[in-house]
């Protein structure tokens, strides 16, 4: 089971660049999420991996074929990949069965008997035994999806491609078939590249992430990594909340904006760069002003008010106006409130969880 | 190197020559002559004051056409998409005949109708009146758009009620809550809404006007005008000045060029319209005491384009004396026997008619087919010069185009001239832009992923073509194979100018006949003709599920 390397990847449509100098691998097995906004390239660079556009630079990889360049592509019909596509791309003069078999067909080896064996076999697999005749319109949006993916699998690609699979769906559906492409993720191994702009979709089924912005790569990783280590503002506000705060480095460790100073995680920074400072709301803590208090070691100790504060069922969002300062931070906290809109409080930023971010965008 | 870019390069040269050969031909001849290039032939054509007036009377003609059509098409449209009008379904049937009815038939049956001696409706008015003179004499200027504009005015219906489909009445129900009154909100709102498509209508209904042959020959000749389509004709009489006929189709080809571009500019900017259109629901407008004058004065207005003629041309081919009363003795199947047994141009000529109507669909379609493919999927590197090309003969007028044609291939290499090929090529090219259209749509309709997912699990792409898209474009292609059919079956323009005695198609035959006064089997042809029209009509309505005028129910 080989992986898959990009090389510097290229593509443009006219002037513009879809994608630009994007270099990324997927290990054998491994499922990796693009993730990214709408028009930041995903679908671009799933559909050069496939062999349906031809890149500007850089190269596409498998195992030891190299299956693109700027000078040959070999034709997505001879790269044994399978892809689910967005509008799931059944054919609707074929029955669930036609269209399932559809790949094997070219298959020499893969007898009639055998083609409808495994065809069968697939269908159970995802859940659809006794829909064989039925034609994809006569099908529910998740049937639909069920098919799409048995199609793919059936054929066992070396690489299977999925571009926003799910999004067609509605929330509860999305949410169980998240669950379910990890399950078969898992049951079959296949080395896959999946694209979303769905952050939670992405962490729920992907072992890495990467995160594309404006046709690049900025930060890949498992989604622990992500969320715990952002390396630039985008990433940090793309993948969960996150409270920013822009300043300037004033010591290795330390980030200062206005009167406000902050121990950071890094003891690396360079005096008078520019920094901004990514801090998770449920990192901080927060206590009435009254209570004691115990600064420790590489603890941030901040005064404010609380400007306001939202029941959000499972946990309390404040907005807490920094004392000296025109920084307001999220905080959440769980319910129930601790606190009322105009109070004083204390609020407790351990330095670890005040991450620099240093990279530009 | 991809095993299929031959075919798609074969499809686009076959384009190019289509095109580019007569027009070609057309200017090259305009402008030369035996010691050189010249400007001879236009100063000539453009001195001539009675050039000059066909030149005017084409102008008149096709800007009251346009009026008259917008008149007609405009109320018509709203009132079968906005209102409760009754008989809704069978005005959107009689619009399609009318839409579907070759003009020429038309107009002959109007002489029939509303000759100033002979004409039915006149008679009548005289034992009515007990007058000596006539009620209306359709050998007039006002007689000839009239009768243009009743088979015309079809194409604004179908652009009106195709946009007024697309605006949501919500858009319009916001207007009415705000305060404004029902024909306020008409003005403000929807009205705006239509007027490029009310614009764009009328430019396409001077467009036909400007390149309809048949209708002024039946009118306007024996009127004592010419137009300039019934003009260039006349240059190909012995004889034939075929440099005058070509510079004279110059400026033909330049207003055409001219109008299409404003129209889509027009249509271009259009669409606002279609933003509020998805989902929202229409609620059909009371129209109160109006609704049966409403439908009075539709079914008034189908009468002269659709009841009134096809009745008069079924009475004359029962009938031995057409304006004599359908009684006893003057009933007779003698009309059929003449046209179809006895009549010696006849039976070749259903013949010839039936071939190329077959043959040209089939190549159309197939050639419509592959470069709205080609197009659509961005195969081959200028694919929008083929878009272009393929749309390109709308601004060729038949008649024009038969001057190309006649000039390109009564030459070496080709010596077409005087076999069938020569009004294949022609009907091909000039069938080319609605063949395309269609299939252009048809594509649009097939999602590219759908080719995708085959090719991604193993099928390449001529099978993928084979295997996927082609059932699924299958019934749109047989739709443009009808839209095709039709279209060349009726087909007058350029055949009266390409045809040579073994070469008669039905058309030219019934103008044979008209010039022989031979009523009765002009109707029996007439009749014939509308009979496949009508056939292919709700063969295409089959296949397609749905009327072929508009957007998706
Ligand atoms: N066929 C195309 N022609 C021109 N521009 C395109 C085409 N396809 C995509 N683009 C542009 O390339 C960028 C990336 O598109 P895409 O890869 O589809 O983004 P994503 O899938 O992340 O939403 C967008 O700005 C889009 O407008
Ligand atoms: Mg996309």
């Amino acid at each position: 089971m080989p992986g898959v390397i990009v090389k510097e990847l290229t593509k443009r449509y006219g002037e513009v660049a879809a994608v630009e100098g994007l270099s990324l691998e997927v290990k054998p097995r491994e499922l990796v999420a693009l993730l990214g906004p709408s028009g930041c390239g995903k679908t671009t660079t799933l559909r050069v991996v496939a062999g349906f556009l031809r890149p500007e630079a850089g190269e596409i990889w498998v195992g030891d074929r190299c299956l693109s360049s700027p000078s040959a592509v070999v034709p997505p019909e001879r790269r044994r990949m399978a892809m689910i596509f967005q509008s799931y791309a059944l054919w609707p003069h074929m029955t669930v069965a036609q269209n399932v078999a559809y790949g094997l067909r070219f298959k020499q080896e893969v007898s009639r008997a055998e083609r409808e064996r495994r065809v069968r076999e697939i269908l159970k697999v995802v859940h659809l035994e006794g829909f064989e005749s039925r034609y994809p319109g006569e099908l529910s949006g998740g049937q639909q999806q069920r098919v799409a993916v048995a199609r793919s699998l059936v054929v066992e690609p070396e690489i299977l491609l999925l571009d926003e699979p799910l999004s067609n769906l509605d929330a509860n559906l999305r949410e169980e078939m998240r669950f379910e492409i990890r399950r078969l993720h898992e049951a079959f191994g296949i080395t896959t590249l999946y694209v979303t702009h769905d952050q939670a979709e992405a962490m729920v089924i992907s072992d890495r992430i990467a995160v594309l912005y404006r046709g690049r790569l900025v930060q890949i990783g498992t989604a622990h990594q992500l969320f715990e280590q952002p390396r630039t503002r985008f990433v940090a506000d793309f993948i969960g909340k996150t409270n920013l705060i822009d300043g300037v480095a004033a010591a290795p460790d330390r980030v200062a904006r206005g009167g406000l100073s902050l121990r950071v995680a890094s003891a690396s920074l360079k005096p008078g760069a520019a920094v901004t400072v990514s801090i998770r709301p449920h990192e901080i803590a927060l206590a009435p002003a009254s209570s004691p208090r115990t600064p420790g070691e590489g603890v941030n100790v901040l005064r404010g008010t609380v400007q306001r504060t939202s029941y959000l069922g499972d946990a309390i969002d404040y907005q807490v106006q920094v004392d000296g300062s025109d920084v307001v931070l999220r905080v959440a906290g769980p319910p129930p409130a601790a606190v009322r809109a105009g109070q004083e409080v204390t609020l407790t930023l351990p330095a670890a969880a005040c991450v620099p971010l240093t990279d530009s965008d | 190197m991809d095993r299929s870019i031959p075919v798609w390069v074969a499809a686009a040269l076959a384009l190019v020559v289509l095109m580019a050969l007569p027009l070609g031909w057309i200017g090259w001849v305009s402008v030369s002559s035996e010691s050189g290039p010249t400007l001879a032939h236009y100063a000539t054509v453009f001195q001539d004051p009675q050039l000059q007036k066909a030149l005017w009377n084409t102008v008149v003609m096709a800007f009251w056409v346009g009026l008259a059509s917008v008149a007609l098409g405009a109320p018509m449209a709203w009132l079968t998409a906005r209102t409760d009008l009754p008989g809704q379904t069978l005005i959107r049937g009689l619009i399609m005949a009318s839409f579907v009815t070759p003009p020429f038939l038309g107009a002959f049956a109007w002489v029939m109708l509303a000759g100033p001696n002979a004409g039915l409706l006149n008679k009548l008015y005289r034992n009515l009146s007990g007058a000596d003179d006539a009620l209306v004499n359709i050998f007039t200027m006002p007689g000839l758009i009239f009768v243009v504009a009743i088979y015309t005015f079809p194409y604004v219906y179908i652009m009106i009620a195709n946009t007024l489909a697309l605006i949501a009445s919500d858009l319009e129900e916001a207007a009415a809550i705000l305060g404004a009154g029902r024909l306020r909100v008409a003005a403000t709102v929807t009205l705006p809404m239509v007027a490029p498509a009310i614009l764009s209508g009328f430019i396409l209904a001077v467009l036909q006007a400007l390149a309809l042959f048949g209708s002024p020959a039946i009118l306007a000749l024996p009127a004592g005008f010419h137009t300039i389509t019934t003009q260039i004709w006349s240059f190909f009489h012995y004889p034939p000045k075929v440099e005058m006929a070509a510079a004279f189709s110059i400026p033909l080809l330049l207003a055409t060029a001219l109008l299409l571009q404003v129209q889509k500019r027009l249509l271009g900017r259009r669409g606002y319209a279609s933003i509020g259109g998805k989902g929202g629901r229409r609620r059909a407008i009371p129209l109160g005491l109006w609704r049966y004058p409403a439908l009075g004065g539709c079914l008034a207005l189908l009468a002269c384009a659709i009841f009134l003629p096809y009745g008069v041309l079924a009475k004359a081919a029962l009938s031995r004396a057409w304006a004599q009363p359908l009684t006893w003795d003057n009933l007779t199947l003698a009309n059929f026997t003449f046209t179809f047994f006895e009549y010696s141009a006849t039976q070749s000529a259903v013949l010839n008619t039936l071939e190329l109507g077959v043959m040209t669909a089939t190549v159309g379609a197939g050639l419509a087919a592959l470069l709205a493919y080609v197009t659509n999927r961005r195969l081959i590197i200028g694919h929008q010069v083929l878009a272009f090309l393929a749309l390109a003969p709308i601004v060729i007028p038949g008649v024009v185009l038969a001057v190309g044609l006649f000039i390109a291939y009564t030459r070496p290499p080709l010596l077409l001239y005087g076999t069938l090929w020569i009004l294949f090529v022609a009907y091909v090219t000039k069938e080319m832009p609605v063949g395309y259209s269609q299939a252009d749509a048809t594509f649009k309709g097939v999602h590219p992923e759908l080719e995708d997912a085959g090719r991604i699990l193993g099928a390449g792409r001529l099978r993928v073509l084979g295997e996927i898209t082609a059932p699924l474009a299958r019934s749109g292609i047989i739709a443009t194979w009808c839209f095709i059919f039709i279209g060349v079956i009726r087909e007058l323009s350029a055949s009266i100018i390409l045809f040579t005695p073994a070469t008669k198609v039905i058309s030219v035959v019934i103008f044979d006949l008209k010039e022989e006064g031979q009523f009765g089997p002009i109707a029996v042809l007439g009749l014939f003709m509308l009979a496949m029209t009508f056939g292919t009509v709700v063969l295409m309505q089959r296949v397609l599920g749905r009327d072929f005028m508009g957007a998706k129910e």
